[in-house]
């Protein structure tokens, strides 16, 4: 009875390696998505995607190690990504807007130097006050 | 002012003009000196339109890779040695690490009587289950009152750099501010955030309540409930989040955790330093009323790191908070 | 009981497997689609059900207790939060993308689209009528 159920701890502990070595190269992958994404949004999502195998992977190893309290630091892993999605996205998206409009004072319908000449008397924007958004 | 000269007298002495200079109260200068204001410079439309021009110009040739076979090169060159970098760092690193004694070893360098005492009389001397909680805040109180100092003066110098007068922030709420571009007021997150807050509130209290007896404790509890808040103002706005948390109580909560530790802290120091007996009950270990200063610490730390993550998002968000 | 144990064995790891196939599918997904939005397609319900399968099975391996609660929670909390981050994102990239028409059909006024929609249906009824 014993020696099964040594083989069992040996036939999970050698599981759980695998599946760990497998999520660590898919993890490798994901970086390489990461890099080479051509969009902010591409690197985002690839991001998030190694969030969830690293959450996969702190799963395992609480399960290997037998330290239940792991799981805590994966649930707190869930709820940092996602809470830094929500604020990357937002803040992107603000200063995006903000270039976008100043770009559209400076160069109104594509570079037309008389229409430049109306655009420059116009307001200038204000570059003390944006500087908190940008940090 | 005792003065034996009458005022009409006193004011054509040297001392008068003295003391009238140190005090500072009349500009020698002024109506004395001519001052000329300096004439606007007229930079005309053309010019500045030609130098931006320019610059683009500049901009556009400088990074022209296609038909810059030497800046070609040497981008491809930077590349490479900039993955070569980072390998020969990395593996510079396992080989020290290889060159480390094995975790576990009875004859490692980190097991001395210092660490065998902390785990042979912790629960016993500090009534903690978890023993890091007890040795960072029993024995080792002293530092964490550091640490918190620190979060505390961080705070205060963020916010000394980055704050903003009240008359800017009501002009930047009421539009045109940086947050003026971003969306706001989406539903989607809304929904999600009213459902999430509460429960990640929750968890953060349940990890500071239990630093004692599971792993957790003030750091990381005070780091979800600053998350928590994060997430309320990124989806609701600053102005809801000013409705129980601005200012005046960030300033309360934070300045009472710190006196808190403060108080508590030095009448654990000043009994343990004398060897006098001290007074707060240790209670039964696994209880939560338990662990003797460990708890109310654990609160204090929570509330301080808590406010000091929120304070930097709002700092650096809003620019107030 | 030891069969039992063999079986739990069996069909953790079943799960577990499931998981880590659908996390390759989804990593396949996101280097074989050319665009964002439809790398985000891949990589969100890739990241949904791939967790929740993965969990699932080591909720299987680790028993009822307190752990298995927790793993509950996380799978819960990613169901509530990977479609938020998802439309997040799917919103920066409309916002920010300046040649969204070459990827894909923009629909200015949700009006237009209610209308292209209702005619298709509409076509579909009377075409099913005659036939």
């Amino acid at each position: 009875m014993s020696e099964k159920s040594a083989v069992l701890e040996m036939i999970y502990r050698n599981m759980y390696i695998a599946v760990l070595v497998i999520l660590a190269v898919m993890l490798f992958v994901c970086l390489i998505r990461a890099v080479r994404g051509p969009r902010v949004a591409d690197r985002i999502v690839a991001v998030n995607m190694m969030g969830t195998m690293v959450m996969v992977m702190i799963a395992v190893l609480s399960l290997l190690l037998k330290e239940g309290f792991l799981v805590d630091i994966c649930l707190i892993y869930a709820m940092v990504s996602f809470l830094a999605v929500v604020v990357i996205s937002m803040v992107y998206m603000g200063v995006y807007a903000e270039r976008a409009q100043r770009r559209r004072q400076k160069y109104p319908q594509g570079h037309n130097r008389e229409a430049d000449r109306a655009g420059m008397q116009g307001t200038e924007p204000e570059k003390g006050e944006s500087a908190n958004g940008n940090s | 002012m005792s003065r034996l000269k009458p005022q009409d007298e006193y004011e054509k002495t040297g001392a008068f003009h003295f003391f009238r200079w140190l005090s500072g109260s009349k500009d020698p200068y002024l109506g004395e000196v001519e001052l000329r204001p300096q004439k606007r410079v007229e930079t005309p439309v053309d010019t500045i339109l030609d130098r931006m021009d320019e610059q683009q110009m500049i901009r556009e040739k400088v990074y022209d890779v296609s038909h810059n076979r030497k800046l070609a090169v040497f981008h491809r060159v930077y590349v490479v040695a900039a993955i070569l970098f980072c390998i020969a760092l990395v593996g510079i690193l396992l080989y020290t690490v290889s060159w480390l004694p094995r975790t576990g070893n009875p004859s490692n360098p980190d097991n001395n009587i210092v660490s065998q005492r902390y785990i042979e009389r912790g629960l016993q001397e500090t009534g903690a289950v978890n023993i890091v909680s007890g040795m960072i805040l029993t024995y080792r109180a002293f530092d964490t009152f550091g640490e918190t100092n620190v979060l505390f003066i961080a705070t205060c110098c963020v916010m000394i750099l980055l704050m903003l007068d009240e008359a800017i922030l009501k002009k930047l709420d009421a539009g045109s501010g940086d947050r003026h571009f971003e969306p706001k007021n989406d539903q989607i997150l809304q929904g999600t955030a009213f459902v999430l807050c509460p429960i990640i509130f929750i968890f953060g209290i349940y990890i500071i309540l239990n630093g004692h007896i599971s792993p957790g404790g003030g750091f990381s509890g005070g780091a979800i409930l600053g998350a928590g808040l994060i997430l309320y103002a990124s989806a609701f706005g600053f102005g809801k989040t000013r409705r129980f948390f601005d200012e005046h109580i960030y300033k309360i909560a934070k300045i009472t955790a710190l006196c808190m530790y403060g108080i508590i802290g030095s009448y654990f120091y000043i009994t343990g330093a004398n060897g006098i007996e001290n007074h707060i009950p240790l209670g039964q270990p696994g209880h939560i009323l338990s662990g003797g200063i460990i708890l109310p610490i654990d609160i204090c730390v929570g509330l301080e790191v808590a406010c000091t993550m929120y304070a930097f998002y709002a700092l650096f968000r809003r620019g107030g908070l | 009981m030891e069969i039992l144990e063999w079986i739990r064995l069996i069909v953790g790891g079943a799960l577990l497997l499931c998981g880590l196939i659908i996390f390759l599918i989804e990593l396949y997904g996101v280097f074989h689609l050319k665009y964002v939005l439809n790398r985000m397609h891949a990589a969100a319900m890739g990241d949904t059900l791939g967790i929740s399968f993965s969990l699932v099975g080591l909720m299987v391996f680790s028993g009822l207790n307190f752990t298995t609660l927790k793993m509950m929670l996380i799978v819960i909390f990613l169901w509530f939060a990977s479609p938020v981050s998802s439309h997040l994102l799917a919103r920066l990239e409309v916002v920010t993308n300046e040649n969204l028409e070459n990827h894909c059909q923009n629909y200015a006024e949700l009006a237009e689209l209610e209308k292209e929609l209702n005619r298709e249906k509409e076509d579909e009824q009377t075409g099913g009528q005659e036939a």
